[in-house]
């Protein structure tokens, strides 16, 4: 028995998708704020060692602090899989797109970095569904496109970053 | 550290080698907290038809912004990045690195104005597919 996807994802036909596109979501805060600790564990995933996130004194000097590393972007606002409330998390909104498929494979991302973003800062995005393909037939299965586009701001408003990401949406080729 | 104003374009940037353990992947959804299952249960990525767990786009970037600041210096900075997953790698995988600057240019829309680097990055797997190109600008300091 292998894990089900613990995220909310939901279901429809591709007239329910379509009727996502052009709206902008709720804002979502981060429930902490950019830390040391996930900092550094994500340039101990990818082994990078730039001081700007392992060295107090050089990021504080060049930054204004530990750096966030460009790369983590989308996991600042990524829930974690469980929360008190027992609900299924709320997760980016290209997941929350009702369509058919039983899952999903990221396809292309796109994202910008105006300011850098530094430990202590308290991340908010607003998502909003670009477009959603026809249904298209790849190697990997049946399934939409679907295009998103995410604005990040700090507590003082500013925005510090934009992601345009492509998701693919389908059911595998073979199952039922 | 790299100086804008003496770097000449086109320019190869080394090459950067990287094994992606289980540990490795494991540690991907530790990280960025994206607990899709193909990221950390066997059984799940092979009923999707996949050999192994794989790791996610954020580990993709990360690597491609280490090939970069990692060659320019910790006073530069990734101010974009484009990529596209062509292919997914998975544990036991080794990741390969092959980038270079393809331009450089100055935008003086902005007070004081940038100094950038385009660097074309390939994320390619040890049988040599193609798993992720990238587009990625870098700013540096001055």
């Amino acid at each position: 028995m292998s894990t089900p996807i613990s995220y909310q994802l939901a279901f429809g036909t591709y007239e329910d998708a379509l009727r996502m596109v052009g709206v902008p979501s709720e804002p979502r805060t981060a429930g902490t704020v950019v830390s040391a600790a996930r900092i550094q564990m994500f340039a101990a995933t990818v082994q990078d060692g730039n001081p700007s996130y392992w060295d107090p004194d050089f990021a504080r000097q060049t930054w204004g602090g530990l750096v966030a590393p460009p790369g983590l972007l989308m996991g600042w606002l990524t829930p974690l899989p469980w929360e008190p409330s027992g609900r299924p998390p709320v997760s980016a909104i290209a997941i929350r797109v009702p369509l058919p498929g039983t899952t999903f494979i990221n396809a292309a991302n796109e994202a910008e970095f105006p300011l850098p973003i530094v430990e202590g800062d308290r991340l908010t995005v607003v998502e909003e569904v670009v477009s959603v393909s026809p249904e298209k037939q790849t190697k990997l299965g049946v399934g939409h496109f679907i295009e998103t586009m995410d604005t990040f701001t700090r507590q003082d408003g500013a925005v510090v970053a934009t992601n345009r990401n492509t998701l693919f949406r389908f059911t595998p080729a073979g199952s039922s | 550290m790299i100086s804008w104003d003496e770097i000449s374009v086109p320019r190869e940037l080394p090459e950067v080698i990287d094994e992606i353990t289980y540990q490795r992947v494991v540690m991907n959804s530790g990280s960025t907290w994206d607990y899709f299952p193909g990221h950390f249960d066997p059984a799940y990525a092979e009923s999707q038809g996949h050999p192994a767990i794989f790791v996610n786009t954020m580990h993709l970037a990360g690597f491609a912004d280490r090939i970069a600041t990692d060659w320019a210096g910790p006073s530069s900075r990734v101010v974009r990045r484009k990529m596209r997953l062509t292919g997914s790698i998975y544990a036991g995988d080794t990741m390969v690195g092959r980038g270079r600057v393809v331009a450089k240019h100055c935008d003086t829309t902005v007070d004081p104005p940038r100094r950038l680097l385009d660097l074309q990055i390939e994320v390619v797997n040890q049988r040599g597919e193609l798993c992720c190109p990238v587009e990625l600008t870098l700013q540096l300091p001055g």
